[in-house]
């Protein structure tokens, strides 16, 4: 066998089978070290991501992608499912990032969750989410992704409510289930309709036989998936509040790995949208109003980590405006891109909180920059990165998102809308930086303020070192397989670049005013809309099960109580009968033997009629 | 007209005299129901084969069916009179009797 596919295929499975090991040592009934966390869990991710390098390696090389079928796993007569993995360009690429980004989300865990009596525990529920991640990625059928889906929702719920001593932070778990659940319904819908027309769930014969068929019920079931594990608009309230979890685990799944799986599902499915004007359109303008809505929020929060969840949620908005555009390749480069950045601002968040002393509200941080130095140039550097400063990682994948958004005949409601959150990005990111790193410390002077430790501020160094150059390296080797358009006006091209920068000197100007007041009465209704979340889950929350429940009471006692029962059911028959019998006796005498003779003289009579 | 045209229709206006001039007991008039019934039942039969209509063969059947319904109705009275009444006598009937 030729040596490539043999590397290829072998340290991929081997991949996988170094990040379930620590996960079967667990079932020894015997105790392990205490150390298990550190020992097992994060040498084997960090294992895994150098293998993974290898295959990353090849395919740069020789541009081999590969498809591994290992086990007829069931089938039908007809159906048949397999455990296969496809190792495209896609996943190939995606994995060492996510292994890298979660190799340092583990060891900096090691340091903000020592305290913790559970951390092995912990840890294990980190490495079960990053298989089930994994094999959602790498799945060649839609069962193995569904696995791999429903997989990373739970590890999502558990991680979630993992203080679970806190009643706000088991109605946030509660939260995610539920609204992953409602999208869950489409990929479901999705799946059953592939299989009842399509007769398979493997990818590429869905692809093959995808011409044939009007493809638009299981895409709308595929982007309600999507809108529901990503957060889009409609969905989005549990992403900001799942910050209710711990700070790697939001660094993790709420940044960089979970919330993508969305996002993912359809640039692993494109395929099948590129054609099908509804769905692209749907994507488009889903995706607009979800980057400007979840920007607009973003704005007023006081929560650092609220902050960093709503700018999660409008990139997340911005890939998907980018699917609508029929570009899954660039949707695809800021999924990576955004993984480090936004990973590093969590892990920055963690550490500025734990240094704290648990403090989370922006407005009792400050001056920051001199105290926690290395802390805080990260934080700069992955917010100059998110706002798409040139030559960073952001810039790669959002300039181009731009360019082509601006050179497209498409929706310009929906190019207006992203280009009012790129300069609301600026705005907050600013608003962050500024509260936390600059001015005058607003914390008690007793804080616990130290960033010596390695383990945390090396997996820092390392995202950092990724979100300035990772955007150049996977640009530079990973040609586009669509062409972008290169030529546009100055104006257009610069576009990004100049929102960016209108709205960084709206906040420097915004900042200036903060302690002086130009209005005696200042205009509340607007910053109350972006601070409680554009009223959503206020609204929401309450009227959507009172709708329900009001249905289902009424539904129980009005119509089978009330009239199946008693209207027109067995009370309703003797209920009439008892009217009648009584309307009918009334105008009987009783004169019994009169009316029969009457009735018998006029039969006999007929008879003998007859008989002549 | 026939002999059997006569005995049945004789039958049928016998059993309605019986219905009509009952004296004593309730139980009596039911009995000459089930005569009138009866009759009917040959009449049907007779139908089906004078005409020589074989898809008629089921009504003889279908009346048989429901007569038997309307008895135990009519049982059914019996038994709640007597309940009521303490016996199925006539003379008993006259509560509503103006």
């Amino acid at each position: 066998m030729h040596p490539t596919t043999l590397i290829l295929s072998s340290s991929l499975i081997l991949v996988i089978a170094i990040l379930i090991y620590p996960l079967l040592t667990t079932l020894n009934p015997k105790l392990q070290n205490q150390k298990w966390a550190i020992t097992h869990v994060k040498s084997s991710v960090k294992t895994a991501f150098l293998v993974s390098l290898l295959p990353l390696v090849i395919f740069l090389d020789q541009g081999t992608e590969t498809i591994v079928t290992n086990w007829h796993w069931m089938n039908t007569a007809l159906f048949d499912i397999n455990i296969s993995f496809k190792f495209d360009h896609y996943s190939i690429i995606f994995t060492p990032i996510a292994l890298y980004v979660t190799w340092s989300i583990l060891e900096f865990a090691s340091w903000y969750m020592h305290s913790d009596p559970l951390m092995n525990r912990f840890f294990k529920y980190l490495l079960l989410f990053l298989v089930a991640m994994v094999l959602l990625v790498s799945a060649n059928n839609m069962f193995q992704l569904f696995i791999g889906w429903e997989g990373v929702g739970i590890m999502s719920f558990l991680l979630i409510g993992w203080w679970y001593g806190r009643a706000d932070a088991n109605t946030a778990a509660l939260q995610a289930v539920l609204y992953n659940r409602v999208g869950d319904i489409g990929l479901i819908m999705a799946m059953a309709w592939l299989a009842m027309n399509l007769n398979s769930w493997e990818i590429q014969q869905i692809f093959f036989l995808s011409k044939n068929f009007n493809m638009t019920l299981p895409l709308l079931g595929l982007i309600l998936a999507a809108t529901g594990k990503s957060a889009q608009f409609g969905l989005h309230p549990w992403l900001p509040s799942a910050m209710e979890g711990p700070t790697p685990v939001s660094a993790l799944l709420h940044s960089s790995t979970m919330v993508v799986a969305g996002i993912f599902l359809l640039i692993r499915l494109h395929p099948l949208m590129e054609n099908n004007d509804v769905a692209l359109t749907t994507c488009l303008c889903l995706g607009a109003l979800t980057t400007l809505f979840t920007a607009a929020c973003a704005l007023t929060q006081n929560d650092i980590k609220k902050i960093v969840a709503f700018s999660t949620s409008s990139q997340l908005g911005l890939m998907m405006v980018t699917i609508g555009l029929n570009q899954p390749q660039l949707a695809f480069l800021h999924i990576c891109t955004h993984a480090f950045f936004k990973a590093m601002l969590f892990l920055c968040s963690g550490s500025i909180i734990h240094s704290l002393n648990d403090e989370q509200d922006i407005r009792k941080m400050g001056g920051l920059q001199n105290l926690m130095p290395m802390t805080s140039t990260c934080l700069t550097i992955g917010s100059l990165a998110l706002t798409g400063t040139p030559f960073l990682a952001g810039f790669f994948s959002k300039d181009a998102i731009i360019e082509a958004l601006n050179t497209s005949h498409l929706n310009a409601w929906a190019l207006i809308l992203t280009l009012i959150a790129t300069s609301f990005t600026a705005v907050y990111s600013f608003r962050v930086v500024y509260f936390v790193t600059m001015g005058t410390p607003r914390f008690l002077p007793l804080s616990p303020i130290n960033e010596n430790n390695p383990s945390v501020i090396n997996p820092i160094k390392r995202l950092a070192w990724g979100s300035i150059i990772a955007g150049l390296i996977i640009t530079s080797n990973f040609l586009p397989s669509k062409t972008p358009i290169m030529s546009m006006p100055l104006t257009l091209k610069l576009a990004a670049l100049l929102v960016t920068i209108i709205g960084l000197l709206t906040a420097l100007e915004l900042t200036a005013m903060t302690n002086k007041q130009f209005k005696i009465t200042p205009t509340i209704p607007i910053h109350h809309f972006s601070n409680m979340l554009g009223y959503f889950p206020a609204i929401i929350h309450r009227l959507t099960p009172k709708l329900n429940l009001t249905l289902g009471q009424s539904i129980a006692t009005q119509l089978v109580d009330q009239t199946w029962f008693e209207a027109t059911g067995p009370k309703g028959v003797s209920s009439l009968q008892v009217k009648m019998a009584k309307s009918v006796s009334d105008a009987q005498q009783g004169m019994i033997k009169t009316y029969l003779t009457i009735f018998l003289l006029t039969t006999t009579i007929a008879i003998f009629l007859a008989m002549i | 007209m026939t002999p059997v045209h006569f005995s049945f229709s004789s039958a049928f206006i016998l059993g309605l005299m019986g219905l009509t001039f009952h004296r004593t007991h309730l139980l009596s008039a039911l009995l000459c129901l089930e005569g009138m019934m009866l009759s009917l039942f040959i009449a049907l039969a007779l139908w089906t084969l004078q005409f020589e209509m074989t898809g008629f063969s089921a009504a003889p059947m279908l009346l048989l069916a429901f007569s038997a319904c309307e008895a135990s109705a009519g049982l059914a009275l019996l038994v709640a009179t007597a309940r009521t009444h303490g016996t199925d006598r006539l003379q008993n009937l006259n509560l509503l009797q103006c």
